[in-house]
């Protein structure tokens, strides 16, 4: 366990699915040298195939014993998607217009299908998913180079690209199926939770760009921060199949509210919802009753009485209300380490372990 | 009678050829300079091919669950191995059997490559018996070269060459300026995969970068299979060579995922410099053949109850708690052997991180050292420990 511990909540609530967080993550990192095909960031279509396709059924996390479970490396073709492209510049020739792959698969591809059936039952919602800088990270555990490293200074969770040797256990061990393999370079990549943006105060780029306003950023121990209210002091958000055991420090807040489903002459099901609860007990486990609760509790209170310190924290009047970043916190521990304040924290790149010229080019 | 005699002397001598290590590599002198050397140089004619015998690694199971289903029902390889050296450099060539020839896509999440790997065992300050034949261990570093069968690979040169890191699709640039830039990257591909690592136990495994351990490897696919060579120098800062170098042969096939752990290896093989006096001890170590009892050292294995920690043979149930025994005896030394019996803290198999079995902590970390949870089996007598050691030596997966 890292000595602080950086967290990120997403309200379900306020998310349209506008991949505007998948669009930042993308152009920031993920659109040259082996990673077009990653999505560091996805929002996908729940319930849906998700991205990768199936990739709660793949396996890695650990069971109720602690034992890292084995899990399967998805196929770039058939469960992540060849990105394509269009032959732009030949239309002007007078071609038809094509794309350079055939298109098989990729994310989104169910976009809004979900299930139930329309008018009467039909419902989805939608799921941003990153890295989840686990407390007990699956990727982690499955490396066996100790390339993957979770920080001390905020617990995100890196490879070690000089030690990492793509060999891809990681991704066998990642429930979540967040860590990528990059052909190009042989190495596995993930979500760095924009931490050369974090270390100089500024939010990840999902979250700074996130027209929804459904992402707050902080330290969990910072008992002024958003995080901690929505995680430990209202304990509204949840983390994602907590049952995989990696302890996730992304949280979410569960849809709270459901339209009421439609009888066979389109009338409505008084009382009904069309979001079934046990699929939010899946991904969220049993806790989700309680965080329902409050949260329906403190929309009553806050109708009743105009004051509710939870919703004014859900609806983030300002932007900058959203996060708690602490600058200072990083330049101190650059301080501390004599290093230079604006080059990131981590020195682990800089030096082979067991080199014994101790040299690195 | 004498016919009876000689198929008794032949069945004995079946049997110790069995449990007996690889006979020693002779290395030829030569005088042309080894630098470079690829499987097709004329030099090799010369050469005399030894048998190795490379066995699955089993000590322990990795989680990629496709590869361990590919792989649950390997068996031990041969390869062919032949040495030479010039007074300043060795080589090795390795030919293994490989009915398909596998190179990791350019554009793929899950294919993987073939390649080869030569272990040399590193200096020590003091002399010690060889380093654990799975990627060394503590105080005790192993020198690996590693050939891999790759297309291009684009890893970080650390020339910050940002520049050029951008998609192509998202650069300026078009026409003769768009080609011009795709030649540039190009240009900065590394299409030989080769490699040189030194490690202290699996997972310390770490690339020298500094420009300290020369080599020169390479792979050409043949009819059915591969021939590896390897040159390197007797000399360096890493190694130290006499009249017997001892050296350790490890082939991925990836046919069926193989990489990292998933491998075929050798035991330590000696490879004597002709023309130049073997290191008696060395030679020893490697080629020693245990005199125990290996039915009583079964026995004996029982009455232990090693087998609450370890999988013993194949049918046995898999354990993360120890290393699993079941092709121990293919890769193993009698020395080690005999030395993990008597001092399980003197090599620790680091084996997965811990963390990915935490309730079953198989080593403690006491002053920066690991100590094994394994019983201190010194209190056997010398007997049952050689009689265990012959039965461990037996536990081998068969040849293909």
């Amino acid at each position: 366990m890292s000595k602080r511990q950086l967290a990120m909540v997403m309200d379900l609530n306020k998310c349209i699915g506008c991949q505007t967080c998948t669009v930042a993550c993308k152009t920031q990192w993920t659109n040259r040298n082996g990673r077009e095909y990653m999505y560091w960031n996805n929002v996908e279509t729940y319930p849906g195939t998700g991205y990768p396709k199936n990739w709660m059924e793949l396996g890695g996390g650990f069971d109720a014993a602690g034992d890292l479970q084995p899990g399967v490396i998805p196929n770039l073709e058939a469960d992540y998607g060849v990105p394509w492209d269009y032959n732009y510049e030949s239309l002007m020739g007078g071609a038809s217009f094509r794309p350079n792959v055939e298109p098989t698969w990729g994310p989104n591809w169910d976009e809004d299908q979900g299930a139930g059936a329309f008018p009467q039952d039909n419902y989805f919602f939608y799921l941003p998913r990153i890295c989840n800088h686990c407390t007990n990270p699956g990727c982690l555990s499955a490396c066996p180079r100790d390339a993957i490293f979770k920080r001390e200074e905020d617990g995100v969770v890196l490879v070690d690209l000089d030690r990492c040797q793509g060999y891809r256990y990681c991704i066998a061990g990642c429930p979540y199926k967040k860590i990528y393999f990059n052909p190009k370079i042989s190495k596995s990549e993930k979500c760095i939770l924009c931490f050369p943006r974090i270390e100089q105060g500024l939010p990840p780029a999902c979250a700074q760009q996130c027209v929804g306003r459904i992402r707050f950023v902080g330290f969990l121990d910072d008992e002024d921060s958003q995080v901690y209210k929505l995680v430990h002091k209202y304990k509204v958000a949840l983390g994602l199949r907590s049952d995989y055991g990696t302890q996730p420090n992304v949280y979410y807040i569960p849809p709270t509210e459901s339209p009421a489903k439609f009888d066979a002459e389109g009338k409505i099901i008084e009382g009904s919802t069309r979001l079934p609860i046990e699929e939010l007990e899946k991904l969220f486990g049993p806790a989700v009753h309680d965080s329902i609760a409050t949260l329906k509790a403190e929309m009553k209170k806050r109708k009743e009485t105009g004051v509710s310190e939870l919703l004014d924290l859900l609806i983030a009047y300002q932007h900058s209300d959203m996060f708690r970043l602490d600058n200072n916190y990083y330049q101190q521990v650059a301080k501390e380490n004599k290093r230079n304040p604006l080059a990131p924290v981590d020195t682990r790149y800089v030096a082979g372990k067991f080199t014994k010229a101790g040299g690195h080019i | 009678m004498k016919k009876i005699l000689t198929s008794i002397l032949s069945l004995g001598l079946a049997c110790s050829a069995a449990l007996a290590a690889d006979a020693p590599v002779n290395a030829l002198k030569v005088t042309d300079s080894l630098d470079g050397i690829t499987a097709d140089s004329a030099l090799w004619s010369k050469a005399k091919f030894s048998e190795v015998t490379l066995y699955p690694q089993t000590a322990l199971k990795m989680n990629d669950k496709k590869a361990n289903d590919m792989n649950a029902a390997d068996k031990a390889k041969k390869a062919e191995v032949a040495a030479l050296y010039d007074g300043k450099n060795i080589a090795l060539m390795v030919k293994w059997a490989d009915g398909t020839k596998n190179i990791q896509g350019s554009y793929s999440s899950d294919t993987y490559s073939d390649g080869f790997a030569v272990q040399f065992a590193g200096t020590t300050k003091k002399a010690e018996p060889l380093p654990y034949i799975g990627m060394g261990s503590e105080g005790r570093p192993v020198i690996v070269h590693l050939q891999k069968a790759t297309a291009s690979v684009y890893e970080p040169n650390g020339n910050k060459d940002v520049e050029t890191q951008v998609n192509r699709n998202q650069t300026n640039l078009f026409g003769q300026e768009l080609k011009d830039y795709d030649a540039k990257v190009a240009s900065l591909a590394k299409t030989d995969y080769e490699r040189v690592f030194t490690a202290q136990g699996f997972r310390s495994l770490t690339e020298i970068k500094d420009g300290s351990a020369k080599s020169s490897a390479s792979m050409t696919y043949g009819t059915n299979g591969w021939s590896g060579t390897l040159s390197r120098p007797l000399n360096d800062d890493y190694i130290k060579s006499n009249g017997t170098v001892p050296v350790a042969i490890a082939v991925w096939d990836g046919s069926k995922n193989g990489r990292d752990g998933l491998k075929n290896l050798s035991s330590w093989v000696a490879v004597n410099l002709e023309g130049m006096k073997p290191d008696a001890k060395r030679l020893g170590e490697i080629t020693e053949v245990s005199k125990g009892d290996a039915a009583k050292g079964k026995e004996a294995l029982a009455t232990n109850g090693c087998n609450g920690c370890h999988q013993i043979t194949a049918e046995d149930p898999a354990s993360v708690m120890a290393p699993s025994l079941k092709n121990v005896g293919g890769y193993s030394t009698v020395a080690y052997l005999r030395e993990s019996i008597l001092k399980p803290s003197a090599v620790v198999v680091p084996g997965y991180n811990r963390n990915a079995h935490s309730n079953t902590p198989w080593y403690t970390i006491e002053k920066g050292k690991r100590i094994s949870a394994m019983t201190d089996y010194s209190f056997l007598d010398k007997k049952t420990v050689e009689d265990i050691v012959a039965y461990l030596k037996t536990l081998k997966a068969e040849v293909e």
